[in-house]
């Protein structure tokens, strides 16, 4: 067995064994848009394969993103096709592949690595530590929403009479729910703040990395430098589903964005949202409501059957948007996967490094299929 | 000197091959290896060439159809010729479906009549001589001859130019037809467009029509129908919402895909059958198109071929809008082969999606794509484009229920091996109406298939202009 980086002409061969063992059908054009098509210039790309007599049966990535924090922006990796194929297990090839790319890591200077995955044990093992789980804010507009909130709980179980149930009464509370919802949209969409103009991107703002470095001045910690080159990967040129971006302007200042789409199960996605953490003229929850109802109602012109986002931590900005998120119709509760999350040597020198609650972490952080 | 009638044709298949397919195939298929020639001629010739006849005879019944085996997908042809019977020719694939002839010299010939089939369809040959027509005088796809046959979901214009590329590429390689088109094809297109015929669900037409539908049952003894009702109110009270809102959601679902689309408002007269909205809601519906989206003209019902009513819908929408108006689609697809394109023409209209069948989803001149109509007075090309509609919305699903999406996808699919662009329209008021609960997703659904098969968006005008 030969544990390498990926030679050039394996994409191919890689997505093939990526689509066998979880039976997609990802493109190729896909796979390049994840992997070598992101703003990471540097080579070799990150990205291990276990190759056994001239097939691939491992694969560990990186996708290296950018965050940003007081000291400026630094790079990171975020875990991505943590793959092996089931007649190898046992091998450890999973430990032997990051092993490759912890080197790489500290070669190329990463501060993190993280991921979130329901798999936990095997990040244990490599000294992953797991501070956090993401939970999801979410307001139906049908009923039909609850078979997909429902489906992963459902996967690979025959629905017996329980579930039945379940899904009975879920679908009852659903009614009430997106009711009680609709009111409460109604009520707050008329709210003014001013004279301020909704926009929808086409292409992303130039202002996004300086709106990106104000609000870390505010609010300290660390986020995902959301610059325009970012977005355009992220979000303009993802060629799974695009989102749609509204952003809000003081004439042509930019004060916030809010990223959203309508994925292939039906729900809307809030992928992201970002405010001016300036608060003389506006403040932040004021702007965190106007794009919270520029996407619920957004999703549901497009058709969705509902809409979800996640909240993480204790951060302050988390914290308001999960309130004001509240305030509007949205449900939280908890159920999520786990964060993961590595400190490479160059992490703890970073003014987040052991103190998650200092990560703004929204679904953009996915850099997936979904937002 | 060709006649003018096979010059016409060879441009169409030159702005197909444009349009669908590379630069290799532009080259390929040029005068070196396709000719066009009498039936005797193109027997006659000992080349290395496709010899394509023209002077062979059509009937209007198309006659034994079959199928071909082709670059992945299968190719249907119909009114075999038979083999030559001088020289020695030899059927390709098989004598049991050949597609081409084989002389020992290198000449090859259709072994159906292609320049005939399909010179028929783009000169909507079927219809000219009045047939058959329905309550609104238009032709229906259930007067085609092709439908008794299942060919009018036979996209054969581009099954045909697909053959002549791959014949004229394998020519240039060995001497040999290729029955495939390795890396001679771009990704298929997909035109999306969206009549705007009601952009308030509370006009008095919509209203009046749900108010009848409460009460209807009861003259056969059945119980009223009152979720007609709740719709009536609550379009009363939020008139855009599932209307002008779906426009907006619309454009939204299109960014998702990186896909775009043309709306077609309905101004002028209202009406039964004419505007449901004042014009005055125009410009707050153009506000919300974004500029890679197009507008363009839904000819009302009462301009049929009327010249007044016509200029004055085309005036009116120029005002509002301020701007030309040079794409648009007939409301209830009422049209005329003979007569609408130099109707259209004269009023500034290059583009037209009109030609598509109301009763069913289909191919009407055997084309996805788009052509310039022929003008037997001038023996020349109109100066302008018709993109004919293939799948309307509420059809597709009435036509295939719950395999409509299956059903979209094999047609796609099919282009994405013989080239060329799938145009459909799906109407606001369908996008995301819970009072049409079956049309609920659907649009949604048709967008994942085409991303998942690759097509690429243009809009009509988009897509012709790629050919200027």
């Amino acid at each position: 067995m030969n544990i390498r980086l990926i030679a050039e002409g394996e994409e191919e061969a890689c997505n093939k064994f990526h689509n066998r063992l979880y039976k997609t059908n990802r493109t190729i054009d896909q796979w390049r848009w994840e992997f070598t098509l992101n703003n990471y210039l540097s080579k070799p790309v990150p990205y291990a394969v276990v190759e056994d007599d001239g097939a691939i049966v491992g694969t560990q990535a990186f996708i290296p993103i950018r965050l940003i924090d007081k000291d400026g922006v630094y790079w990171t990796a975020k875990s991505e096709e943590t793959l092996v194929d089931p007649s190898y297990r046992g091998k450890k090839l999973f430990e032997k592949m990051y092993a490759l790319l912890f080197e790489y890591a500290e070669e190329h200077e990463f501060s993190y690595i993280w991921g979130f995955t329901p798999a936990i044990k095997a990040f244990d093992r490599l000294n992953f530590t797991i501070p956090g789980k993401t939970g999801q804010i979410f307001m139906p507009f049908s009923a039909r929403s609850i078979a997909p909130m429902m489906a992963k709980s459902t996967i690979g179980k025959q629905a017996g009479f329980g579930d039945k149930l379940k899904s009975v009464l879920a679908r009852s509370g659903c009614v009430v729910a997106q009711s009680v919802s609709a009111v409460k949209v109604a009520l707050n969409k008329n709210k003014n703040i001013g004279d301020l103009e909704i926009r929808t991107m086409d292409q992303p703002d130039e202002q996004t990395g300086e709106l990106c470095r104000g609000f870390i001045d505010h609010y300290g910690g660390t986020t995902i430098y959301r610059d325009a080159d970012y977005l355009k990967w992220r979000l303009f040129d993802n060629p799974y589903v695009k989102s749609v971006v509204r952003a809000v302007y003081d004439n042509d200042k930019l004060l916030g964005w809010v990223a959203f789409m309508l994925a292939d199960d039906g729900l809307g996605y809030l992928v992201d949202i970002m405010t001016t953490p300036d608060d003389q003229i506006y403040k932040p929850e004021d702007l965190i409501r106007l794009l919270l109802l520029e996407a619920v109602i957004g999703s549901r012109n497009m058709g969705a059957t509902g809409i979800r986002g996640w909240f993480v931590n204790k951060h302050p900005f988390d914290k308001l948007v999960r309130r004001t998120a509240r305030e509007i119709g949205f449900y939280t509760f908890d159920r999520g996967n786990s964060v993961v999350l590595y400190n490479c040597s160059k992490g703890k020198e970073r003014t987040a490094y052991d103190k998650f609650d200092d990560w703004y972490v929204s679904r953009i952080y996915t850099e997936g299929v979904l937002g | 000197m060709l006649p003018p009638e096979v010059e016409y044709f060879k441009g169409c298949i030159e702005d197909h091959i444009a349009l669908f397919f590379n630069e290799k195939a532009k080259a390929v298929t040029g005068d070196n290896y396709l000719r066009f020639l009498p039936y005797d001629d193109a027997v006659a010739l000992k080349e290395n060439i496709l010899a394509i006849p023209y002077d062979i005879p059509v009937p209007n019944k198309p006659g034994n159809p079959y199928k071909v085996s082709f670059n992945y997908t299968e190719l249907t042809v119909w009114n075999k010729i038979p083999s030559p019977d001088k020289g020695d020719w030899t059927p390709l694939p098989d004598k049991s479906s050949p597609l081409w002839y084989r002389d020992s010299s290198g000449t090859l010939i259709p072994a159906w009549n292609l320049f005939g089939n399909l010179f028929h369809l783009l000169t909507f040959g079927e219809e000219i001589n009045p047939t058959q027509r329905d309550a609104h005088g238009r032709f229906a796809a259930a007067f085609s001859p092709r439908l008794e046959q299942n060919l009018i979901e036979v996209p054969a214009f581009n099954e045909a130019v697909a053959t002549i590329v791959a014949a004229c590429d394998g020519l240039h390689e060995n001497g040999r037809p290729n029955f495939h088109l390795n890396n001679l094809l771009k990704p298929p297109n997909l035109v999306l467009s969206h009549d705007c015929d009601i952009l308030l669900g509370n006009d008095f037409w919509t209203q009046a029509v749900r108010g009848a539908r409460i009460f209807l049952p009861l003259l056969k003894a059945k119980p009223p129908k009152l979720d007609n009702a709740w719709w009536l109110v609550r379009n009363a009270v939020t008139p855009k919402r599932f209307y002008f809102d779906n426009v907006n959601g619309m454009i939204d679902i299109e960014r998702c895909f990186g896909y775009n689309s043309t709306f077609y408002v309905l101004n002028g007269s209202g009406g039964r059958f004419g505007a449901r909205y004042e014009s005055d809601i125009i410009p707050e519906l153009q506000k919300q198109i974004p500029p890679k989206w197009d507008i363009g003209m839904h000819y009302n019902y009462n301009t049929f071929l009327d010249a007044e009513r016509f200029e004055a819908q085309v005036e009116q929408l120029k005002n509002i809008l301020n701007t030309d108006i040079i794409a648009g689609r007939a409301h209830y697809l009422k049209f005329d082969p003979e007569k609408s394109f130099p109707f259209l023409q004269k009023y500034g209209i290059r583009v037209d999606e009109s030609s598509g069948y109301a009763d069913r989803i289909g191919y009407r001149n055997g084309i996805a794509g788009c052509f310039r109509p022929y003008d037997p007075a001038q023996k020349r090309a109109h100066d302008i484009w018709e993109i004919p509609m293939i799948i309307m919305d509420a059809v597709l699903v009435r036509q295939y229920g719950d395999r409509y999406a299956d059903k979209f996808s094999q047609l796609l699919n099919h282009l994405k091996y013989v080239g060329g662009a799938l145009s459909v329209i799906f109407h606001p008021g369908q996008f995301f109406n819970p009072e049409y609960k079956h049309m609920l997703d659907v649009y949604h659904n048709l967008l994942m298939r085409s991303r998942d098969l690759g097509a690429v968006s243009e809009t009509a005008k988009s897509l012709t202009e790629k050919n200027k």
